[in-house]
């Protein structure tokens, strides 16, 4: 072999591959993206312990002492104060100290503390917080505190009946099957612009509009009818039904007006391809973050598919009900129905 | 009274700084066939385009069948059969369902696909996926497609274009059954063959203009050479030709001469073809 008709070879495909300009676009779009997902997700392993507290009893000079060994406390005014911030999601472990607790230790009495857990915490993490607590017991009194802790859990107690891996899967499982289906309802209209039979239908009776809404209902019916048959073999459908079909159906709009999207620009199939695995990607994000939770910070908000991973897992594994996730499925419709807009607009304007 | 299917009237359209289609006007009457000649780019298709309503134009005005094309495009849709230059079929659907769907779109009642098959000369094949057809027979369901609605105007934009000649003649036959119907027929090709056979006037476009607008006939009367082409055999054995204006004061001795004391071998008129008239009129082939 001659390596310099192998370097002419090489030089002449990449020459190639940059020549197509949707290739070159989407290697350079798709790797800074793929950087920014690298950048986004933290760089450190967080070893801090943090802790909402009312204790109006315990000198400061606790907390100092706490803080350096990475404990990082919040302190708040009233003890319901710490139940809302639990229940908001902003806290996941709260601790209260009566207002007599150093008088107690004084006198050597027992000292009755209470820790709020937010239900989705972890056992292994409610442990830890126990410890951490008669630890905080001895560093207050110098000896083993006779202390009494009451564990609440804000929400449902899962105690004895944790999320198990499987069903953490189960949003990631749901959002790589509406993706699939979006590659696929992008493929078939990418496939039908280039073959002219899109034109061949616009010439009929048939409005644009009414193109955009059958391959809307296809791309939904698509995506609705897999994902719901893949909860119903999964048990995911026992919790909320109704609640969880909504959520689906929402989703399915979501990767219908993705479908759109991805097939007003791509070309053909390879582009098709290019762009959906690039979509789910950022959408899958989500479901990673509930399968490793603590994976991802607050950002993935921005992604409409929080919301439907969030929903699903919330209402399939903890019980949530229509009032718990209102908010989530209001931005879930808001997010598809202007994404499903922006879709048939910029499709419409490559149809012309 | 002969009313007009289309009337068109300072039609343009620009691809930005190119006039693809610059000023034209013309009319095609009920129950005629157009034939829309033009080489490669002369603005044949964007003219297409506008009149079945697929583009806008950037001025003039088009009615087709009565109906403004440009704002009312749907209900001009609804009345009319396009047959595309390139094949745009479902091809992994067979014919039968092909058809069916657009029948549906038309909103057809009753409709016979096999019977509409049969008649393109796809008879027995109807049940067969699409991409298993060869070109030919891919067009005639393109034909066929188009003549779902039996539509009051057909366009058809290079229908046997590079068909063999027995799919060829089958589709010019069914552009002759549909003028028998009473269906105008928008005939766009570059083959003057074809359009000579098939047009009862024919417009030739060139450069976004149309240049010229009559009957075959009459163009080649116009625009012809009448004279007679006679082969001659010489007395060492070899052919050469010899030509006889019709229009000359002495045509008639010049023949009688020829015959007198020339051994003729074939004698036939020079008619001019619409390519020559074509180039006559453009300085350019239709290729």
């Amino acid at each position: 072999m001659n390596a310099r008709i192998i370097l002419a070879l090489v030089r002449k495909d990449i020459q190639l591959f940059f020549k197509d300009r949707f290739f070159a676009f989407i290697t350079v779009f798709g790797l800074l993206v793929y950087i920014a997902i690298f950048f986004l997700l933290p760089n450190s392993v967080d070893e801090t312990l943090e802790l909402a507290i009312y204790a109006p009893d315990l000198p400061e000079e606790l907390f100092t002492e706490l803080a350096s060994e990475g404990l990082v406390w919040h302190q708040y005014d009233y003890e319901e104060d710490i139940r809302l911030a639990i229940q908001a999601g902003n806290e996941q472990v709260g601790l209260v100290f009566p207002g007599d607790t150093m008088k107690k230790i004084a006198t050597g009495e027992k000292v009755a503390a209470r820790l709020y857990f937010a239900a989705a915490l972890p056992v292994e993490f409610q442990q830890a917080y126990t410890l951490l607590i008669e630890e905080l017991g001895f560093m207050l009194a110098g000896k083993p505190l006779n202390l009494e802790v009451e564990e609440k859990i804000i929400g449902p107690d899962r105690a004895g009946q944790q999320v198990t891996p499987r069903r953490r899967m189960l949003p990631m499982l749901a959002i790589f099957i509406l993706m699939t289906e979006t590659l696929g309802l992008a493929s078939l209209i990418t496939n039908e612009i280039e073959s002219g039979t899109l034109r061949a239908l616009l010439v009929t009776p048939l409005r644009v509009g009414g193109l955009f809404l059958s391959k809307g209902i296809t791309g939904v019916s698509l995506a609705f009818g897999q994902v719901v048959l893949l909860l119903a073999v999964t048990g995911g459908l026992i919790e909320q039904p109704l609640l969880v079909l909504v959520t689906v159906l929402l989703g399915g709009l979501l990767v219908a007006a993705i479908g759109f999207l991805i097939s007003s620009v791509a070309r053909d199939i390879m582009s098709v391809m290019g762009w959906g695995i690039l979509g789910m990607v950022l959408l899958a994000i989500p479901a990673f973050n509930v399968l490793i939770p603590g994976l991802v910070s607050n950002w993935i908000k921005v992604l409409p598919s929080y919301y439907l991973v969030d929903t699903i897992y919330r209402v399939t594994n903890l019980g949530a009900g229509w009032a718990e996730v209102a908010q989530n499925l209001w931005i879930l419709l808001a997010a598809s129905s202007l994404l499903f807009a922006l879709g048939m607009y910029t499709l419409s304007r490559r149809l012309q | 009274m002969t009313t007009n299917a289309i009337e068109v009237e300072n039609l343009t359209y620009q691809y930005g700084e190119l006039v693809a289609v610059d000023h034209i006007s013309f009319e095609v009457r009920e129950g005629e066939i157009l034939g829309f000649l033009g080489p490669n780019g002369a603005g044949k298709s964007t003219t297409v385009k506008m009149l079945t309503g697929q583009l806008m134009p950037r001025s003039g005005k088009a009615f087709v069948l009565g109906t403004d094309v440009t704002r009312y495009p749907k209900q001009v849709q609804a009345q009319i059969g396009i047959c595309f230059e390139i094949t745009n079929l479902y091809e992994k659907m067979s014919a039968i369902e092909n058809l069916k769907l657009f029948a549906r779109l038309f909103g057809m009642q009753d409709f016979d696909a096999e019977a509409l098959l049969q008649r393109v000369g796809l008879g027995g094949r109807g049940r067969d996926l699409v991409e298993r057809y060869s070109k030919g027979m891919k067009q005639r369901l393109m034909v066929a497609r188009a003549l779902v609605n039996r539509p009051s105007i057909l366009f058809l934009d290079e229908p046997t274009d590079g068909l063999d000649p027995v799919s060829s003649e089958a589709i010019r036959n069914i552009i002759l059954e549909e003028r028998e119907r009473g269906a105008t027929v928008f005939l766009t090709t570059h083959d003057m063959h074809e359009a000579d056979k098939l047009a009862d006037r024919v417009a030739f476009i060139n450069q976004g203009k149309i240049v010229a607008l009559d009957s075959p006939h009459a163009l080649k009367q116009r625009y012809g050479k009448r004279a007679l082409k006679a082969e001659v055999a010489l007395p060492d054995g070899s052919l050469v030709s010899r030509e006889i204006l019709l229009d000359h004061q002495n045509t008639a001795q010049v023949v009688s001469k020829l015959f007198s004391e020339e051994q003729v071998v074939t004698l036939h008129s020079e008619e001019a073809t619409l390519e020559d008239i074509f180039i006559h009129l453009t300085g350019r082939g239709l290729a």
